[in-house]
Parts: structure tokens; C-alpha cells; sequence
């Protein structure tokens, strides 16, 4: 999904200025991609749509901060992304798994034949992450490694295992990268 | 013959590959058909519907906007308060000098306010996600907090006859409703485990 939505300055203005409908609609225009992506990187849509409501109290509270440096959607953008990576983070520590390591759901083998959508989400939640910031939202390698507090070398890995279990999950090529 | 791996061909798509790789994928055809579904993975991506929210979330970020409004009010309502709460100390150090007890009521009611201030700080954190029933309690208390700091303000202006007692009765209000106000910002700030 791409988002190209060209928010008015005087929306934003008025935002600034606490003015609740133009806050309203700024969370109308945002809401879809928001959840989008919270919901492209996590496997739980509960979770995804506390990341869309933590995101807008953030958006509120910070609104007064935001210069008009860039487009709003890539401000906004870097809040969900850090909020949901932030619940990455948290589901890993809980449940003792290291940031990164690889592993499906059970019973899940390579060339399953599934499509992207479902293979997609047999991918690791840091897997996944880096997959949707990289290749669909633009993010480079250097911007992903400083998101999660990793290296570059770490995103351009996840990345490249990721693609690699989307393509057996996928069924694809059975010559070359075997 | 040796092909391209995963990584060569992540950075042959982005312009970053070696010399071998880049040269092997010209004459291989199998590498070629890689780099090809690698992209079309990408665009098949981005191509993937939109998943939209099941639940509207706005009216809880709503009523958080409108606590933080209230909040703003009250904060500035503080700031007065305290001003008056100095004034009215003056004025009424010579009346209290006659009735201990009262005096006495109204400095530990001022103290406990002042403490359950100062807890509400630690729960207090803007952008913890409150349900849209809490958000309301919270707003109502936070708005009769503020009656009773407009009552406390008008009170203590120095046109203003207060009695005594009326003005510790005020105080022990505030400082109920403060404790009701914790108590929500506590239960919740346990609930969710921070």
C-alpha cells in the first residue's frame, strides 16, 4: 500500500492549536495506513490497533513539535514503526526469544505453496518488520538498524533470510539458491 | 557452477553488488529468473490491500484529547490557586490565630492535596492507553477538581468573605477527589504492568 495524502497546512495549523475536528481529521486520513503498517509488522491485530491508538495520543501530544520538516505521513510513519517495534521487542523479551531468530509456525515447511499474503505472515516478527519498512515503506538499511538498535549488517541479514523463507514458503525456484 | 545467494541478489537490487554477481547474473538464467521473482515479491507486496481497523478507535484518542484540555485548564488553575492559597494565607493567619483546630485541618488537608499531586505525577504518563470508560472517569474528576479549585480561588480573592470552615470543607474535597483520582491512574497504571 502506498500512501501519497497531502494534508492541508491549515489542517495541520489547526491541529497544532488543539482544535479537536481537525484533530479528528487527521485521524480519519491516517487511520487506514497507520493500521496498515502496525498491522503489517505484528501478528496480532489487538496489538495492532493499541499501536494505532498509542500512535494518535502520541500525535496529539506531539503535534505542537512537528515543524513540517518533511511529509507528515513519514513523521507519523516513524511513530507507528517505533511503537510497534517496541511491542517486537517487549513479546520477545517475555517470551525469552532472541531479536531475529528464525523460526515458522509449527508444521510449516518450505514449499508450501502458499500465497504472499499468508506466507508473509509465517515470517518472524523482526523478519517481517524489517521486510515491510525495507521493501514496501522505503526505509533503507541504515534507517532500519537505528529503529530497532541493531546494525545495518543485521537489517540487510533479516531481510535477505526473510526473502529467502518467503521464497521456499512460496514454492519458488527449485534450481539456482538451493 | 555457483549462483548468486540471497544477499547477492538484495544488493543487486539495490545497486550494490559485487562485480561477480553482476557479471554472473548477465550470463545466468536461473539467476536472472531469481532477481526477477525477488522483484516481483517486492511489488506483489506493496500491491497488498489495505487492512483497515475493525474497531474506531478515535473516541478513546478523543477523550484523551480532551483530559489533556482539562488538564491544561487545571494546571493553570493550580497556578492561580496557589497564588490565591498564599493571599488567603495571609488574610486569614490572624482569624485562625483564634481557632487552632480549623488552622490545623486546613494545612493537613493542603498536604495531603499537595502529596497526591506529587503521586499523580508517577501514573500520570500521557499516552498510556486508557479504556474509553477510564478516560471519562478521569475527565469527570479532573473537571470537578477544578470547580472546587475556581470555589478555592474565588474564596481566597480579597473582597471575598470566606469563612473558615467553608474553606477546609473545600479543601477535604479536593483532596477526596484526588484520592479517587490516583486510585483510577494506580489501578490502571497496574493493570497494565508499568
Amino acid at each position: 500500500m502506498t500512501v501519497a495524502l497531502a494534508v492541508p497546512d491549515v489542517l495541520v495549523a489547526r491541529a497544532q492549536a488543539g482544535d479537536e475536528a481537525a484533530l479528528e481529521a487527521l485521524y480519519r486520513a491516517f487511520e487506514t495506513p497507520v493500521y496498515n503498517l502496525a498491522r503489517r509488522m505484528l501478528r496480532n491485530a489487538e496489538d495492532a490497533e493499541d499501536v494505532l491508538q498509542e500512535t494518535f495520543l502520541e500525535v496529539v501530544k506531539s503535534i505542537r513539535d512537528y515543524r513540517g520538516e518533511g511529509y507528515l505521513w513519514g513523521w507519523i510513519r516513524r511513530i507507528v514503526a517505533t511503537k510497534a517495534l517496541m511491542r517486537i521487542r517487549r513479546d520477545q523479551l517475555r517470551a525469552t526469544e532472541p531479536l531475529g531468530e528464525e523460526h515458522g509456525k509449527p508444521g510449516m515447511h518450505v514449499g508450501a505453496n502458499l500465497d504472499l499474503e499468508r506466507a508473509f505472515e509465517h515470517l518472524t516478527d523482526t523478519s517481517r518488520a524489517v521486510v515491510w519498512l525495507h521493501d514496501v515503506e522505503g526505509y533503507t538499511h541504515e534507517e532500519i538498524g537505528e529503529l530497532m538498535g541493531k546494525s545495518v549488517s543485521f537489517s540487510k541479514s533479516q531481510l535477505a533470510r526473510a526473502h529467502a523463507r518467503l521464497r521456499g514458503l512460496l514454492g519458488e525456484g527449485e534450481g539456482a539458491q538451493a | 557452477m555457483m549462483h548468486c545467494t540471497m544477499d547477492d541478489l538484495l544488493a543487486l537490487r539495490a545497486g550494490e553488488a559485487s562485480i561477480w554477481a553482476r557479471r554472473h547474473v548477465e550470463d545466468c538464467a536461473a539467476c536472472r529468473a531469481e532477481l526477477d521473482a525477488v522483484y516481483q515479491r517486492v511489488a506483489q507486496l506493496k500491491a497488498l490491500p489495505a487492512l483497515r481497523s475493525p474497531r474506531d478507535r478515535w473516541p478513546i484518542v478523543r477523550d484523551a484529547v480532551r483530559v489533556a484540555q482539562t488538564r491544561r485548564r487545571r494546571t493553570w488553575g493550580v497556578w492561580s490557586l496557589a497564588a490565591a492559597a498564599a493571599l488567603a494565607g495571609v488574610l486569614l493567619v490572624p482569624r485562625f490565630g483564634d481557632s487552632g483546630t480549623l488552622h490545623a485541618e486546613l494545612s493537613r488537608a493542603k498536604d495531603q492535596s499537595a502529596t497526591l499531586e506529587d503521586q499523580l505525577q508517577n501514573y500520570d504518563v500521557d499516552g498510556r492507553v486508557l479504556s474509553g470508560r477510564t478516560a471519562a472517569h478521569v475527565a469527570e474528576l479532573e473537571d470537578r477538581i477544578a470547580v472546587i479549585d475556581g470555589d478555592l480561588a474565588r474564596q481566597a480573592a480579597p473582597k471575598a468573605q470566606a469563612q473558615d470552615a467553608e474553606l477546609v470543607k473545600l479543601w477535604q474535597q479536593r483532596v477526596d477527589l484526588m484520592r479517587q483520582l490516583v486510585n483510577v491512574r494506580s489501578t490502571r497504571a497496574r493493570y497494565v504492568g508499568l
